[in-house]
């Protein structure tokens, strides 16, 4: 079982945090999955399967397309809560 | 009837979908002033647009708090085809939240009843579609499919769902969950009316480099061609683990009407090893994908937003209250699977997994055209009595639906009975790339039975 | 004091020059407004996905074949996923496990040295949006969202500050022969992360990493590296572990401070695109680029130097590509490599520095200096004159054959007529053949007088050679 400690770390990194009662639910659903995972890591053959990202072959072909696409700055903060000078605005990054 | 022949009005759809709204919570929004001056195949036809896909102009939400207000600026290009083609949409539907469910009880807008039984869910993530449809608000309405999103509520709604081959229909639009598993497809209430939506809005689209070169095909005529000589399986495993005598029963009825149309259908065995890792597998990988594509949703350009004193806390205190907590379960399990330690034994594997799936399928398709299941294992559930799909008894039976997803294969559920007054679909499944084969096959079997263009609600026959 | 051996690697990011961005269609042009050159993709919008645009691909490759990589047979992008204000989807498209080019070198010259650097990999992917500080505020600019960038990553090979800006200063040339990028750094189109170690000859294993970020001019990777060497130097000497961290370079103090902990702890979870499908790069494909490849600087400069060139000229030659190419175009009038070489840098490279002019603006063509160089070798006219009519060509903006047709200008060859001019000079300084009959230097006074009698125009050999004829007759 990971505790929920780790569990809570995971999740702000993520950039959110649950409640003590969610944690514990999550902690439940990684014991059957990663329960689950472990079966299949011991699956025959599976070390020599190359990993799969999609369905089928798709090759495409590179193109030259002269079309430019652009919004205008209304368009692109039309959902923004914060802008300033055309800009968005957020909190002063400090690094 | 097809619905080109005949259809409601764009004004009674309208009127019978806000009648309706309160009871079934089939849409997040009803449009009841849409404008289309355009003449297409389409023209005059009223649908409805899966919460996901992107409207400009008109507020999207994917069903989520996160995006409760917001409107996008560009259009999916499924949507901008069924512009094209004159069709009247009625109303962006409710969805479990950001497509990552299976019960339509995840929206942020509220639970999607059932028309069939309002005590039972209508499953999911394509909640708010399968419902319009099965109501007879719109004769077709467009869905999202990554694990089988649009053919288990077809199941459960006793409606036709139809997920084409992984790129016949554009993604452009369509808000991520699972990239290299998502599909858009359709809801309809026979298979004729799958074929001429699909034809309306599949093709290649520049802006989505994984979609498919036009296949120049008419889907609505090439459904009505001859199927005798077919080749088809089911898969033993799965059969043996449904329980329900019923199903069974339709599903047999169904194979001996296929045979009857000169259709073969063996049984094939399987590894059950293998089918008990497509479940695991399938949520590792469409967790993993879905918390990296909805890291755009931060509250920082658009979405909520609460001033804070830092940029991380306006994202962590938007994230915290804006996600439900499934999805933030899915979430801190894909970023886990991500993580450097962790890729080789459960990401990749489960990539593993997928591609021998899919080379098993891929071999059984040299021999076979199609494979026929029941769509689910049972009707679809009472809101208490979730189905657990990771549990023993679920998981070979109620999980097959995925294989769609892994391979991309054209699948479609159409409605094959009644158990307890409640409808069940079964599956019918062909190649990559030959959707007109699965649909064929349903179209013909489909003419066998009476579920076609079937309505719950006050419309029911 | 310990003797220290300074271990440095750098990164690299180079902003492509093409029409557009990389993943998105959007126009690639520097524009002081922010938010113009945006779309829907470049902002993280849900739904977008991304295109590729194959002029970001060729580009990146010219410079993968420019620096002797291996290319993979397919080309393929992974996600970088992390939270910043200047990251709108939340993750970066990158190149993580296969890069366009791998395990390539770069052949510099340091103090007259060839030395081979040697390139860990290249790869292409997607630049950040702009944060600007003001106030309270971050202001946020996507005009650089979804810029093409290069990213190219040395081995830790570099061994003093000095050879690291070498190495820098020749990429960046190489960069602009291939045409693939501006790379100015006062617009922040060539970025520099630099890695800094120490370690003891005795030594077996590298010394602990620190890393500076986003160093944003040459001058200041020199001084941030000598400001770092320092540091861990007297570290080291004192018995101080250096820590693994990333620190930023001060320009003012001239010092280096901790940033925050190396960035490598930070996990990226990389996994596939599974937006943009594999592409196969096709041996033709790659066969053309490489093909149609321009002669980089150091193959250049090897072949002027076999041309006879010396060393400092070919420097001066090959350090803009536009020199270079308009010294190609005199070679191909005809003309012979040293002759052009000492016309160009005379008289060419005098002016652009002088008048601060760029080559690319110049009046004067090569075909226009070929044909001046042209008469001076068949003495039709003298050196003196042809350096006259191209003073004067690029002063008024006029070709110099015309102001040579319209003047009359000629170069006195005839026999006679020098002897004449001779005859009266010598006449006019008798008492100067007496010393030179008595073995002094004074031909080159009785010259002199020739030229100016002449106003410079007389052939000079054969008046040298009348004159001493004349002399010797005395």
């Amino acid at each position: 079982m990971i505790e929920v400690d780790k569990l809570k770390t995971y999740a702000n990194k993520l950039m959110f945090d649950m409640s003590n009662e969610e944690y514990l639910v999550l902690q439940k659903e990684f014991d059957t999955i990663l329960k689950h995972m472990d079966i299949i890591d011991n699956l025959e053959g599976i070390d020599f399967v190359e990993p799969m990202t999609f369905p089928f072959d798709i090759d495409i072909d590179l193109i030259d397309d002269d079309t430019i696409e652009s919004l205008s700055v209304e368009e692109a903060f039309r959902n923004a809560k914060s802008t300033r000078n055309n800009r968005l605005q957020v909190p002063k990054v400090v690094s | 009837m097809s619905m080109l022949e005949t259809h409601i009005t764009y004004d009674e759809a309208v009127s019978r979908a806000k009648k309706y709204q309160d009871r079934y919570n089939s849409f997040v929004t009803i449009i009841d002033d849409y404008q289309n001056e355009n003449s297409g195949i389409l023209k005059g036809i009223p649908y409805a647009l899966k919460d996901n896909l992107s409207t400009k102009g008109i507020i999207t939400t994917a069903s989520s708090n996160m995006l409760k207000d917001y409107i996008p600026s560009f259009d999916a290009t499924v949507y901008e085809k069924l512009k094209a083609s004159g069709a009247m949409l009625v109303g962006k539907t409710v969805l479990d939240e950001l497509a990552m469910g299976g019960t339509g009880t995840t929206g942020h807008t509220g639970i999607v009843k059932n028309p069939w039984d309002e005590k039972r869910m209508i499953g999911g993530s394509s909640s708010g579609s399968a419902s319009a449809v099965a109501l007879g608000i719109v004769p077709f309405a467009i869905g999202s499919d990554t694990g089988d999103s649009i053919r288990k509520p077809a199941s459960y709604a006793g409606v036709v769902g139809f997920k084409p081959t992984y790129g016949r229909v554009s993604r452009y639009g369509l808000f991520a969950f699972a990239s290299s598993l998502d599909h858009v497809g359709c809801l309809t209430r026979n298979v004729l009316d799958s074929a001429i939506v699909i034809d309306t809005i599949k093709g290649h689209d520049k802006h989505d480099l994984t979609s498919l070169l036009d296949d120049d095909k008419s889907y609505r005529d090439l459904i009505k061609n001859d199927i005798n000589g077919k080749k088809g399986f089911y898969l033993k495993e799965i059969i043996e683990s449904i329980d329900s005598d019923e199903i069974l029963d339709c599903f047999n009825k169904n194979l001996k009407s296929l045979k009857d149309l000169g259709v073969d259908i063996s049984e094939v065995s399987i590894d059950k090893n293998l089918l008990r890792a497509i479940y695991p597998a399938y949520i590792t990988i469409s967790s993993a994908e879905a918390t990296s594509n909805n890291s755009n949703l931060t509250g920082l350009l658009f979405g909520p937003r609460e001033e804070q004193p830092s940029f991380d806390k306006i994202m962590m205190h938007q994230r915290t209250i804006g996600f439900s907590n499934l999805i933030k379960r899915r979430f801190v399990l894909g970023s886990y699977v991500l993580q450097k330690e962790n890729q080789e034994k459960l990401f990749l594997n489960a990539q593993r997994i997928r591609r021998m799936v899919v080379n098993k399928i891929n071999e059984l398709f040299k021999q076979y055209d199609f494979y026929i299941l029941p769509a689910t294992s049972s009707i679809a559930p009472l809101f208490d009595d979730e189905i657990d799909r990771l549990s023993d008894k679920y998981l070979i039976a109620e999980n097959h639906l995925v294989i769609g997803n892994f391979g991309g294969y054209p699948s479609i559920t159409i409605p094959n009975g009644f158990v307890n007054k409640m409808p069940i679909g079964i599956n019918i499944t062909s190649r990559q790339k030959e959707d007109e084969v699965a649909l064929s096959i349903a179209y013909h079997l489909e003419q066998t039975m009476n579920y076609k263009d079937q309505i719950a609600g006050d419309e029911r026959v | 004091m310990n003797v220290y051996k300074v271990v440095i690697g750098l990164e690299t990011h180079c902003e492509l020059n093409t029409k557009k961005k990389v993943f998105s269609n959007s126009n690639n042009i520097y524009s002081q407004s922010p938010n113009t050159n945006i779309s829907a993709i470049d902002l993280g919008f849900p739904g977008i996905l991304p295109v590729l645009n194959k002029e970001s691909v060729v580009k990146a490759l010219q410079v993968a074949i420019a620096l002797n990589s291996k290319i993979p047979a397919k080309l393929t992008f992974d996600r970088k996923n992390y939270y910043y204000p200047d990251l709108p989807k939340g993750y970066q498209i990158t190149q993580s496990k296969y890069p366009i080019g791998e395990e390539g070198y770069a052949l510099i010259d340091i103090d007259g040295e060839t030395r081979k650097v040697l390139i860990h990999d290249i790869h292409l992917e997607e630049d950040s949006a702009s944060l600007d500080h003001v106030g309270d505020s971050t202001l946020v600019d996507y005009n650089r969202a979804g810029v093409p960038l290069i990213e190219i990553v040395t081995e830790p090979c570099l061994n003093s500050s000095s050879e690291a800006v070498a190495y820098l200063e020749s990429l960046r040339n190489m960069l602009l022969y291939l045409d693939v990028s501006e790379a100015r750094a006062d617009r922040g189109q060539i970025r520099c992360d630099v890695n800094v170690s120490l370690m003891k000859d005795t030594d077996t294993k590298l010394g602990t990493k620190v890393e500076m970020k986003n160093i944003n001019s040459f001058a200041n990777v020199k001084d941030a590296i000598d400001a770092e060497v320092n540091r861990q130097r007297e570290a080291l000497d004192k018995g101080e572990a250096i820590i693994q961290e990333t620190r930023r370079y001060d320009e003012i103090t001239k010092t280096t401070h901790r940033m925050r902990d190396k960035v490598e702890s930070i996990d990226y979870k990389y996994f596939t695109e599974p937006n943009i499908p594999d592409i196969s790069l096709k041996i033709d494909f790659i066969s053309s680029v490489k093909t149609n490849l321009p002669i980089l600087p150091y193959d250049r400069k090897k072949k002027y130097l076999e041309l006879g060139i010396s060393l400092v000229d070919a420097n001066t030659l090959v350090r803009q590509k536009d020199i270079s190419d308009y010294f190609n175009q005199i070679l191909g009038e005809g003309i012979e490599a040293k002759t052009a070489c000492n016309w160009i840098i005379s008289v060419v490279i005098s002016y652009l520095n002088k008048t601060f002019t760029d080559i690319k603006n110049l009046s004067l063509t090569p075909k226009m200096l070929s044909e001046v160089i042209k008469l001076v070798e068949s003495s039709k006219i003298s050196g003196k004159q042809g350096k006259e009519l191209l003073t004067k060509s690029l002063e008024d903006n006029i070709d110099p054959i015309e102001i040579f047709n319209k003047s009359n200008m000629t170069q006195i060859t005839d026999i006679g007529e020098i002897t004449n001019i001779i005859t009266k000079i010598i006449d006019a300084n008798l008492n100067l053949v007496e010393d030179y009959r008595k073995g002094k230097n004074v031909f080159n006074f009785f010259i002199g007088q020739v030229m100016k009698e002449t106003k410079g125009t007389v052939n000079p050999k054969i008046a040298s050679d009348i004159l001493k004829q004349e002399l010797d007759k005395r």
